[in-house]
């Protein structure tokens, strides 16, 4: 399979050489990056060495990202114009990556774990920024493909063999196109900001454009107008022809049905050379400068050494550490994952653009077009804000296992611990009391003030069913410690599909609540607070026991 | 034997930020020596080995490596270096022979070439029968081992040492410290930046003790003790870099027990 994958990359050859990059080196570079990504989806201890390929995470991903695909497919399958067929492909596609590279792969562009090891060899020129861009290339690409594999098909039935096939190259220049474009725009960032300042500006500018995006995304499904999809046509403006859906699109209808006026010349040029010049300017010009700010970021990780620890132990910390711990082992790592977190980056990199998903979530469902304030208090549209947090609790699951403090494990292996189980308890409590708790109590009270008293017991039964589901989470995935983990690039589309089916939890969850408070009242919440509080106790006092053993973290970890 | 430097550092300073760690470091290095680069904790060694291997690029400074320019022509240096870093970084889900191939054909070694290498370095280190095992499973020693393997498989000019023998048992050491003589005997230079006196004051042709950023003493180690009267390394070390009440700060250590 890696064989395969990297035999793809032959025939560009003179262009990978052309970018003042060596193509062996190249190889190798991502050769091994496979590799290890490989591996480390396989787990730490199986010592195995003959490599039977990448298999079987990308298997069970490409499966659910094809069925995500079918929905998309069903959304346009009835759309007459081939123009807008691949034109709302092409922006779905276009969007999705660019979400893709923002919350999964920027830390793997941004990766400098390596340097030690690769920065020694005679490495030549853009060799390995190239390869860094390759193997996230490669990830995209698959993700892509997946997801419009069955619109492909529908095009090839629908408007031709020739379509289809058209529509998948342009689907790989698409892929091409964004992801050099993220890498403009964070050299952007990277020549306003130097050093300590830069990981700063980088972490918030994700956030923004990934609220943007979000945004975007919701306001604009809002805004299509369902009933006339199927006759959409779209209309073009001067600023269209800058549109790479539009181009891209213009191309394929231009070739598939033979019509070469100005207009559609001119999207076959574009298409063909805004993709090849973007990645050619990229590579010749801009990334060595990312390749030297890159170095200063590894090094300011040494210069911010000096910054003194602002002890963020206040009065909240000390109320909610008496109630929430227990024992010892459970307040020490409690109160270790509450500092942490204040101070890694890769944390908060994570975490923080799920906050502003909740933010988009809130302005979406105040700003529907057709909507006055007065409908909305008698909506209860309460509900979806509330348990769009669940988003956040699932964020804080995974964000806190990244960390640049690899092979820490031993510090807990070698406390005399009865059970390990505390000190997972003690790490999930804190992020969640410091990161969750605070923002959902002040949306809350917004809630409460614009819907009235009432629907607090909704708020607290919301917040307990969360903070049940995020425990659950969190123990069931794999015991491993937190801030110690790389991410690693075959994972992005895993956390992608478990969103969706996380979503799916939520609303199943968050209807039951609504279903049971709207039919039973003041009982049916008295008895869902019961419930929840109880359903807490058994996973906190028993389950997690249970779950979270040695011999399961060890089969995890290594020492 | 040519006797142009193969290192030459005219005024190298380097800052952290707001912290200037090298506060112009100058130095002339001949080729075929061992050099012990020594100095308390924090003093700069790793900073200076880092920039001479091309892992930090933004230094003040005139650096000439091999006779070229450090800053233009970085590539072509680093083709004659060898590398062994104080912390060893490595792939741990490949193996040593999985390792030492991907570093030999960036450096574009022939595959054969490689795995003949391979098999024999790690040979001297006992160490054949791993040569298909996960790093993972390796203890500090055996990384350390792979890792020096790895750092001499091109047959390199020049070889920077930071703390290589760190994780070593007793025989690897005696290994590791004939080897460097015979390099240096082949006309390799050997830069070696390590705390252990005793091994540094045996095999250096020449000592260098930097503190705070500073050469402070450098010499062979006969003319650095005609100099001081001290009887070895360890007691000159002490002495140039301030502390010299080592027993009352190890008594307060047993106090702070006490309390």
């Amino acid at each position: 399979m890696i064989k395969i994958l990297l035999s793809l990359f032959r025939p560009f050859r003179w262009f990978i050489e052309r970018m003042g990059a060596d193509y062996d080196q190249f190889i190798r570079i991502l050769e091994l990056k496979l590799t290890l990504d490989d591996r480390r989806t396989r787990g730490i201890n199986k010592t195995n060495t003959n490599s039977s390929e990448i298999s079987n995470t990308i298997l069970k991903q490409s499966f659910s990202q094809i069925i995500m695909g079918v929905m998309f497919a069903v959304v346009v399958m009835l759309v007459k114009s081939q123009f807008t067929f691949f034109f709302m492909m092409h922006i779905v596609l276009m969007i999705m990556m660019a979400m893709l590279i923002i919350s999964e792969f920027t830390t793997i562009l941004f990766d400098t774990s390596e340097n030690t090891i690769i920065q020694p060899l005679p490495i030549a020129g853009n060799t390995q920024s190239l390869a860094r861009n390759a193997h996230v290339f490669l990830y995209l690409a698959l993700i892509a493909f997946n997801i419009s594999v069955v619109s492909i098909v529908m095009a090839i039935v629908k408007f031709g063999i020739i379509s289809g096939l058209l529509f998948l190259v342009s689907i790989l220049f698409n892929v091409l196109f964004t992801l050099f474009m993220a890498n403009i725009l964070y050299l952007g960032i990277m020549h306003l900001a130097t050093g300590e300042q830069l990981k700063t500006v980088v972490m918030y500018f994700q956030i923004v454009i990934a609220v943007l995006f979000m945004a975007g995304y919701q306001f604009g499904l809002n805004m299509i107008d369902r009933s006339k999809i199927l006759d959409m046509t779209i209309s073009l403006h001067w600023y269209s022809y800058l549109m790479p859906p539009v181009f891209f699109s213009g191309f394929i209808e231009a070739i598939s049905t033979g019509t070469f006026d100005l207009k559609h010349i001119l999207f076959i040029i574009e298409s063909l050379i805004i993709p090849v010049l973007a990645i050619y300017l990229t590579t010749k010009y801009l990334t060595p400068v990312f390749n030297r700010k890159l170095l200063n970021l590894e090094q300011s990780d040494k210069a911010t050494k000096v910054t003194k620890s602002s002890g963020k132990i206040t009065g909240y910390y000390r109320i909610i550490e008496k109630i929430f711990t227990r024992r010892h082992e459970e307040k020490a790592a409690f109160r270790l994952a509450w500092q942490m977190s204040g101070y890694e980056r890769l944390f908060k990199q994570a975490f923080f653009p799920s906050l502003a998903y909740v933010l988009v979530m809130i302005g979406v469902n105040f700003f529907k077009h057709d909507q006055t304030i007065e409908s909305l208090q008698h909506s209860q549209r309460y509900f979806i804000i509330m348990y769009a947090f669940v988003l956040i609790s699932f964020t804080l699951t995974t964000a806190i296992l990244l960390g640049n403090n690899r092979q820490t494990e031993w510090i807990f292996k070698v406390l005399p611990a009865v059970s390990p189980a505390d000190y997972f308890k003690g790490f999930i409590k804190a992020v969640f009391l410091r990161f969750f708790t605070p923002f959902y109590l002040l949306v809350g009270i917004g809630i409460a003030a614009f819907w009235g008293v009432s629907v607090i017991p909704d708020i607290l039964i919301a917040w307990l069913s969360i903070y049940m589901l995020t425990l659950i989470m969190f123990y069931i995935q794999h015991p491993q410690f937190p801030f110690s983990n790389a991410k690693s690039a075959s994972q992005g589309g895993t956390s992608f599909v478990k969103v969706m089916g996380l979503m799916l939890v939520s609303g199943i969850i968050g209807y039951g609540h609504y279903f049971i408070s709207s039919k039973l009242g003041i009982y049916g919440m008295i008895l869902l607070i019961v419930l929840y509080s109880l359903g807490i106790l058994l996973v906190n006092r028993i389950w997690v026991y249970k779950l979270i053993t040695w011999e399961k973290i060890d089969s995890y970890n290594s020492y | 034997m040519s006797t142009e430097s193969i290192v030459e550092i005219k005024n190298l300073v380097k800052y952290y930020g707001q912290k200037q760690v090298l506060h112009g470091i100058n130095l002339d290095i001949q080729p075929g020596q061992i050099i012990g680069y020594i100095g308390p904790n924090g003093a700069g060694k790793s900073t200076t080995v880092k920039i001479l291997c091309g892992l930090i690029d933004d230094f003040d400074g005139d650096v000439k490596v091999l006779g070229k320019n450090l800053r233009t022509e970085q590539t072509n240096i680093k083709k004659q270096l060898g590398y062994i870093p104080e912390n060893a970084a490595l792939y741990e889900s490949l193996t040593p022979l999985e390792f030492m191939q991907f570093v030999g054909r960036m450096r574009a070694i022939e595959e054969d070439v490689i795995r003949s290498k391979a098999e024999a370095l790690m040979d001297i280190f006992e160490m054949k029968s791993n040569l298909n095992q996960r790093i993972a499973t390796f203890s500090k020693g055996m990384r350390q081992k792979v890792m020096i393997c790895s750092a001499l498989l091109h047959n390199p000019e020049l070889i920077f040492m930071d703390e290589p023998l760190s994780g070593l048992d007793a025989n690897s050491v005696i290994m590791v410290k004939e080897m460097l003589i015979h390099l240096a005997r082949e006309g390799k230079t050997v830069f070696y930046s390590s705390h252990l006196m005793d091994v540094v004051e045996k095999i250096s042709d020449r000592i260098i003790l930097i503190d705070q950023g500073r050469v402070i003493a450098d010499g062979s180690f006969d003319d650095l003790s005609r100099l001081a009267n001290d009887e070895n390394l360890e007691k000159l070390f002490t002495r140039l870099t301030g502390n010299t009440n080592h027993g009352e700060r190890a008594e307060a250590f047993i106090n702070a027990f006490e309390k």
